[in-house]
């Protein structure tokens, strides 16, 4: 993957890109933020380099102070951007104009903003073309044709006609890379190209931007919160924090050796890392500073378990690891993973679950969602939208039962109708014997306590307008439990459990971090002492060292309160996290269902092994397969016949779409796949490869 | 687009229908009925249940509805006995006038409304703003009749620049052919309604500004100006074109006014007129008309956003 | 708040309670203090930066005491006609002049501004409550109910409302109360159909769904977390309502169809000065003009400045 690490002595690429000393501020109303604070950083022709932080550590306002898009009130301060020799702050707006879109393109988060949805997609690319070369209409267009093709849109001359809304999400990344490309710019910076996007269509798109690099020789700036994109997808990596480079290294260098011990805490933080290990994990305490307030110091130290008094006195340079096998290993931090002497780090072993036979609490049967699709003045039913298609699973007590798909695929759906919030089209949901469905009237509102709901958006869950006591005292109100005084006591008990102080009960929601905020979520749900809470994506909003805090906090809680969870999420590590067994859906179907170790590690479902060989991994020494997942979602208004997933499948023969598969038992037991070719399981995966 | 349009042209005529209801309804609440009004405050029982009877006004409503609005389909809107004359003829004779009138007014206002909201919206919190937004919020918080009696005031009897007076002329040719005469009273809308369009135009353009797409074309190296005009422009002007046609019952209540001002012989002065002598026949046809015109406006608005907006158009 | 920043009662491990520095997770996060601010506070502070609104809100306030206060400090005789004082300039015994019937203008102007406010304000207050009644109904109970009676909302916003204003005065000639009732019946429809698209939004908002979850019936739903969110589109609709319901007021004066002599409103002032305009009698036109133009801009900054009052818990995002 990476060019020229291991080749002989070829001449060096020549530096496309040489950040040195940047600074930038933000001027808001009251106050001056400091986004960017002292950033050095270089990357070479064909070279790319990630660049890694949470949100607000500045990373994309480095990416914007480069392409000098700053938001209103952003002002470059200090240092110098050279791109290929020339110092881009010292141009005039009409010079810089020039380079970008065709010295530097950008790629943007969000694929469904980032277009103009009345201009047509040829336009929009023959646009930057004609911005930066002399070319006529109809040369400009076929050079959108060429570039769509490149980027991998079939019919690309039928096309260019076409209007952003036609689009998929994924395809109109690719339309979004196809602009920045329009000129082959020698640069292309992504900011979180793929964050926005599903796991699979993320896979695509990031080895499409590793083809082109190849292919262009560009070289590429990739910025992310996610140290998996960065191991499958970068040469050398900067760590970024409160808008500072804090460790720089090669990529293979950093995941195996990192030395900053943010970079370490990062690392700590990932699901993946946790693996099956039965150990919580290690989150990083509280938040980044805030940037408008004056710094001295390691700007991490507030955080970090190994600070002393010298990381709080002065700012610690960016030094050389000493005898380092690659060079250029970079670390700003007085005490580092290799040379302080090794602390026990205090990994909390979660207590043992008791292997008691387990009792069924709840039961899913043939449970199906239709939701109409209507047309015309007369609101006719024209056809129905199948978001939920004969699923069945059971669910022991104390247990926590891991829901996995890509959007669309019917998972929300399913957890709204395990708690009642919709009524199922078929198919009954039992909560101890009970059908949630019948929870109608007083008496059944009284039962509805048994299960509850964490969403997903913890602000727009919480009502703007109430401080978070009354928030959580509501459940007990609505119930009738207890007095006023002992409500009280209940939200102060809650507000420990969860973590927040006591004080916090005065708090309006948009006065709480998104962490602290899902902590609120999470002690409504556990007021009314349910046996059930379905946690629809409590994690997916947070940044990673904040979502170890929440996964920790739900672990735990489960152990002293013997709760059950349903776990919805798009994410395979923070499933695998936190549950005993696995359901993989696609498109309203649940395709693969088992323990959830037995799942991860040896998935028989095609769809499952694609999901889990999509996350870019955290060991950026495995080799990734081609994609194995095929195109885009079809729609749930008109599913394929027979198996659902056959469309996408690089498996798929005649009898996929004649015949639906049905669960049937593979491998070890309790462990379930619907499809006619399963893959093969015992012995080593045949999809974990190592490279040599 | 054609299922879009389809859609709007039955929902139109939805409202339509609720149009004439409450204009039906509205013809029964007068004191005494239309018998009254046609016959007079002196008219005795007998000649009230005659003209009744012969009017088909003894009826049951629901049938009585059902003939009126046969009756308004054929194009009776019925008859003033004030000017002697069919409902029908008159608004044929007026309507034209008003449609010239509102249209100059129309275009000049839009014309000048998007580049001042667009500057405004540029130059947010700069002295043109401000000025801008002062003006406005003044121009629309002023009732159009004091507006236009202060132009009248200060351009034609104190500077005597402009004649104070409306075109008299029978037909619009006529009355285009009198250019000076049409300045006040389209300087009079026209400022009333620069103040609403160009403070819409300006929220509308600043949503554009942070949008996403805007950071992707500049990141392609267009200008500021190229960005604004041929990325930004179009997408404000998509909710532009509803506003506008929301803001049509608006307008032609200040055409009303102006009309009346002005002595502009379009449909306004005639319907105040003859609100004077309680013509009611008059003045539910105007209404009605009334009614139907911000009903089609809205569907040209319609078409316009669908031709705007290319996610509309499946 | 006493003790919002308490005693921490124990830290979970590794994770140090911040609530003081909230939100720095975005990257402009707020700034840090200990004090827990409400969503009203924090509204007042946006409205009272808004500068415009503050002079709006003094303004109203003046004129408010102006016309109630006022004829109580500066007495006028406005009943009586006096043709021997018709028509005078300003000065003397009477700073703003007098009109046509000898009444003193300046007494008049505070005379005629008592019934444009108070229909303006009872107007704008009943289209509200009305119109939020409607709109919440409408919205509530959706379907073909809503259907039904949002096209009739389009319906009665399809006819010019000027033109719907004279038929209703021509036929009935009101008095104060039912021109209050008239001009309620013709500014309701905005409420109706503002109220009902938020209350739709509203209900499909995750903290309203959150209390199904909890078995809270849908009437909780509504009075504890519906009505409360939706309170702040009323209020900045009323205030922009009292604005348009001085301008109708006002257009029925000048078109004679207002309140009857010697009863007035700056409407009706303005009317009277129509017939003097080539005489040069500039102190019948001004004044009541410029009322109207003033107290109509006050709230209509007002109804700016409590939008974006209402707007900041958008902000905390």
């Amino acid at each position: 993957m990476s060019v020229g690490l291991h080749s002989v002595q070829e001449p060096e690429p020549e530096m496309v890109l040489e950040v040195e000393d940047l600074y930038t501020e933000i001027y808001l109303r009251r106050r001056v933020v400091h986004a960017v604070d002292g950033v050095s950083l270089s990357i070479r022709a064909g070279e790319t380099l990630g660049i890694v932080g949470e949100s607000g550590c500045g990373k994309s306002m480095t990416a914007m102070s480069i392409m000098q898009l700053l938001p209103p009130g952003g002002h470059i301060t200090g240092g110098s951007v050279r791109l290929g020799g020339v110092d881009l702050l010292s141009l005039p707006e009409s010079e810089m104009r020039k380079r970008r879109g065709s010295d530097i393109g950008m790629i943007f988060q969000d694929p469904l903003t980032s277009l103009n949805p009345t201009m047509t997609i040829g336009a929009q690319i023959a646009e930057a073309v004609h911005l930066h070369r002399d070319v006529s209409r109809a040369k400009a267009m076929d050079r959108a044709v060429e570039v769509l093709d490149m980027v991998g849109i079939a019919q690309a001359r039928k096309r260019i006609e076409d209007y952003p809304h036609q689009f998929s999400g994924g395809m109109r990344q690719r339309v979004v890379i196809a602009i920045a490309l329009a000129c082959e710019p020698r640069l292309l910076i992504a900011d979180e190209p793929t964050t926005a996007l599903d796991v699979t269509i993320q896979a695509q798109i990031l080895d499409l931007i590793e083809r082109l690099r190849r292919e262009l020789g560009m070289a590429v700036m990739l910025v992310t919160h996610d140290l998996g994109v960065i191991a499958g997808h970068a040469d050398r990596v900067s760590v970024v924090y409160a808008g500072r480079v804090v460790e720089n290294a090669g990529t293979d260098d950093l995941f195996a050796r990192p030395q900053h011990r943010y970079t370490q805490a990062l690392f700590n933080a990932m699901p993946e890392r946790a693996g099956d290990s039965g150990e919580s994990l290690l989150n990083i305490p509280g938040l980044p500073p805030d940037l408008s307030l004056p710094q001295t110091g390691c700007r991490f130290a507030a955080r970090c378990q190994f600070a002393q008094s010298d990381c709080r006195a002065s700012y610690p340079p960016l030094e050389e690891v000493a005898g380092s096998r690659s060079p250029g290993h970079r670390f700003a931090c007085f005490h580092p993973v290799g040379k302080t002497a090794p602390i026990e780090l205090v990994r909390t072993r979660f207590a043992e679950r008791n292997n008691v036979e387990p009792v069924t609490l709840l039961q899913v049967e043939h449970l199906e969602k239709d939701f109409p699709i209507t047309h015309g003045v007369l609101q006719r039913k024209i056809g129905a939208v199948s978001a939920v298609a004969d699923v069945s699973f059971g669910v022991s007590r104390g247990r926590t039962f891991g829901l996995v798909g890509e959007s669309g695929c019917g998972k929300t759906t399913t957890g709204r109708l395990l708690c009642g919030l919709d009524l199922p089209t078929n198919g009954v949901v039992r909560v101890e014997g009970a059908d949630v469905a019948r929870w109608k009237g007083k008496e059944g509102r009284r039962r509805r306590r048994s299960v509850q709901f964490m969403f997903q958006d913890s602000y727009a869950s919480l009502d703007p307008r109430m401080r978070i006591g009354s928030i959580l005292r509501e459940p007990l109100e609505i119930q009738g439990i207890g007095n006023r005084r002992s409500q009280e006591k209940t939200v102060r008990e809650l507000l420990g459990s969860v973590g927040l102080p006591y004080g916090a009960r005065e708090r309006y929601a948009h006065e709480l971090s998104g962490g602290q905020r899902q902590r609120v979520g999470l002690a409504r749900a556990l007021a009314l002492e349910p046996s059930l809470i379905v946690a629809d994506e409590p994690v997916s909003a947070l940044d990673v060292s904040v979502q170890a805090q929440i996964l920790n906090l739900m672990r735990e809680l489960q152990n002293t309160r013997d709760v059950t969870y349903v776990l919805i999420s798009h994410d395979l590590g923070v499933v695998r996290y936190l549950s005993d067994t696995i359901g993989v859906m696609y498109l309203g179907k649940l395709v693969e269902i088992g323990p959830a170790d037995d799942v991860y590690l040896h998935p028989a479902h095609p769809y499952t092994h694609g999901l889990i060989e999509a996350i870019p991994g955290v060991d950026p020494s495995r080799e990734r397969q081609a994609v194995p997942v095929l195109g885009e979602l079809p729609s749930a208004a008109n599913p394929p016949s027979g198996c659902r997933f056959r469309t996408r499948c690089p498996f798929a023969q005649e009898i996929c779409a004649l015949e639906e598969p049905v669960l049937e038992p593979t491998g070890t037991a309790g462990h379930r796949v619907a499809c006619h070719f399963p893959l093969k399981t015992g012995g080593p995966s045949p999809i974990r490869y190592r490279r040599t | 687009m054609i299922g879009f349009l389809i859609r709007r042209v039955l929902q139109a005529i939805v409202v339509l229908f609720v149009v004439s209801v409450i204009t039906f309804i509205l013809l029964h609440m007068l004191p005494g009925g239309e018998a009254r009004a046609v016959l007079g405050v002196k008219a005795t029982p007998v000649q009230i249940a005659a003209f009744n009877h012969t009017n088909g006004l003894d009826k049951s409503l629901p049938v009585q509805y059902v003939e009126w609005l046969g009756q308004v389909l054929q194009g009776h809107l019925g008859y003033s006995y004030h000017l002697n004359q069919t409902v029908a003829s008159l608004i044929a004779e007026k309507l034209p006038k008003t449609i010239v009138l509102n249209a100059i007014a129309l275009i000049i206002s839009v014309g000048l409304a998007i580049p001042i909201g667009i500057r405004q919206a540029v130059k947010r919190n700069k002295a043109f703003d401000y000025a801008a937004t002062g003006l406005s919020f003044i121009f629309y918080s002023s009732p159009i009749f004091f507006l236009a009696l202060v132009l009248v005031l200060w351009f034609s009897l104190d500077l005597g620049w402009l004649p104070s007076e409306a075109p008299q002329s029978g037909s619009v040719v006529g009355i285009l052919s009198q250019p000076t005469e049409l300045v006040l009273p389209v300087l009079t809308l026209v400022l009333a309604q620069i103040a609403l369009f160009s403070r819409y135009m300006r929220s509308s353009f600043m949503d554009g500004l942070v949008q996403d797409y805007v950071r992707t074309a500049k990141a392609k190296g267009a200008s500021d100006l190229r960005v604004q005009y041929l990325h930004i422009l179009r997408n404000s002007l998509i909710p532009m074109a509803t506003l506008i046609g929301l803001s049509l019952p608006g307008i032609l209540g200040g055409a009303l006014i102006v009309e009346q001002v002005f002595n502009y012989p379009g449909m306004g002065l005639l319907f105040w007129q003859e609100a004077q002598v309680n013509d009611y026949p008059v003045l539910l046809g105007v209404t009605l008309i009334g009614g139907a015109a911000t009903v089609v406006g809205n569907l040209i608005a319609d078409v316009l956003y669908g031709v705007l907006d290319p996610r509309v158009r499946y | 708040m006493p003790d919002s920043m308490g005693p921490n009662p124990g830290p979970v491990p590794g994770d140090a309670p911040v609530i003081a520095g909230a939100a720095v997770d975005e990257p402009t996060g707020g700034p840090v203090d200990g004090e827990a601010r409400s969503m009203f506070r924090l509204g007042l502070e946006v409205f009272v930066q808004n500068r415009l609104a503050v002079v709006g809100a003094g303004v109203i306030v003046f004129f408010l005491l102006f016309c109630f206060v006022g004829p109580l400090i500066y007495h006028t005789d406005q009943v009586h006609t006096n043709l021997m004082l018709s028509n005078g300039a300003p000065g003397g015994a009477h700073p703003f002049g007098t009109d046509a019937s000898g009444y003193d203008e300046l007494g008049r102007l505070m005379y005629g501004g008592q019934a444009s406010l108070e229909v303006g304000l009872a107007a704008a207050v009943l289209a509200s409550v009305v119109g939020t009644l409607y709109g919440a109904i409408a919205g509530y109970l959706g379907g073909w109910v809503d259907s039904v009676m949002m096209r009739l909302v389009d319906g009665g916003f399809a006819i010019p409302p000027l033109f719907l204003l004279l038929v209703l005065s021509a036929i009935f000639h009101p008095n104060r109360w039912e021109m209050i009732v008239i001009i309620a019946a013709l500014s309701w429809l905005g409420a109706a159909r503002l109220v009902r698209g938020e209350a739709l939004s509203l209900r499909v908002r995750e903290y309203v769904q959150a209390v199904r979850v909890m078995g809270g019936s849908s009437m909780r739903a509504v009075l504890k977390h519906v009505a409360p969110n939706a309170i702040g589109t009323v209020v900045v609709f009323a205030s922009f309502a009292v604005a348009d319901a001085i301008l109708l007021l006002a257009f029925l004066g000048y078109l004679g169809l207002g309140l009857q002599p010697p009863q007035t409103d700056w409407g009706g002032m303005l009317s009277d000065a129509i017939n003097y305009i080539n005489s040069g009698y500039w102190w019948l036109l001004y004044p009541p003009g410029i009322a109207i133009i003033l107290v109509a801009i006050s709230f209509n900054f007002l109804g700016d400045a409590l939008r974006d009052a209402f707007e900041v818990r958008l902000r905390g995002r």
